[in-house]
């Protein structure tokens, strides 16, 4: 699964810690999951989606394979 | 997120505290020359051998209970499952190393003693690795 949370930080102008500190999980999960090494629960990807404002599809996209 | 069955963060150093604290206790009852590996079956209950015994292995296991399942900090989901991978390696390799002893080493007693401590060992040591790693790649990040 591929994401472009990094992007959408850098839109919203927001640091991994703070976006951390908003949805509550740790700094390093977010950053997992941005170097796709982790695939976060519904719960917390629909969180970050709220924070950014945007439809679930238009963060988190499938990938081949998955 | 929810963490039950799980102690407070601070248990993690009460544990610490217990296993280091038991290096030194253990010491002492082998300079006096306790059987400190099978009072029981000398001794008794609450004889000196037995409460060594008590004071040696329980500090230990209860040490490296607390340090084991104490919170992290941020406890998340990520977290959780880390915990579980650990504790999946913590029994396959305690199930490998006991399979292996029982096969090959005649000594019952001692089996045990490695039985108690190798899956919660190995879980820390493995638990603790995983989240290095993941503080040393955010580290790198910046």
């Amino acid at each position: 699964m591929k994401n472009n949370i990094r992007v959408e930080r850098a839109i919203k102008n927001i640091t991994q810690g703070e976006l951390a500190e908003i949805v509550g999980v740790s700094r390093q999960t977010i950053n997992s999951i941005e170097s796709n090494k982790y695939v976060p629960s519904t719960v917390l990807a629909l969180k970050m989606a709220r924070v950014f404002g945007k439809p679930l599809e238009e963060i988190f996209t499938l990938e081949e394979g998955d | 997120m929810k963490s039950r069955f799980l102690f407070p963060y601070w248990c993690r150093y009460l544990g610490w505290g217990l296993v280091i604290a038991h290096v030194p206790v253990t010491m002492i009852a082998r300079n006096q020359g306790l059987n400190v590996d099978s009072p029981l079956v000398n001794n008794g209950l609450f004889t000196g051998g037995h409460l060594f015994f008590i004071s040696t292995a329980l500090l230990m296991s209860l040490g490296l209970f607390l340090v084991a399942f104490a919170k992290e900090k941020i406890e998340d989901e990520q977290i959780w499952q880390i915990r579980l991978d650990s504790l999946r390696w913590a029994i396959y390799i305690n199930y490998i190393v006991l399979i292996t002893s029982l096969v090959f080493i005649n000594d019952t007693g001692h089996i045990l003693e490695l039985n108690l401590c190798v899956p919660l060992l190995f879980f820390i040591i493995r638990f603790r690795w995983v989240i290095f790693r993941l503080n040393r790649s955010l580290s790198r990040e910046g």
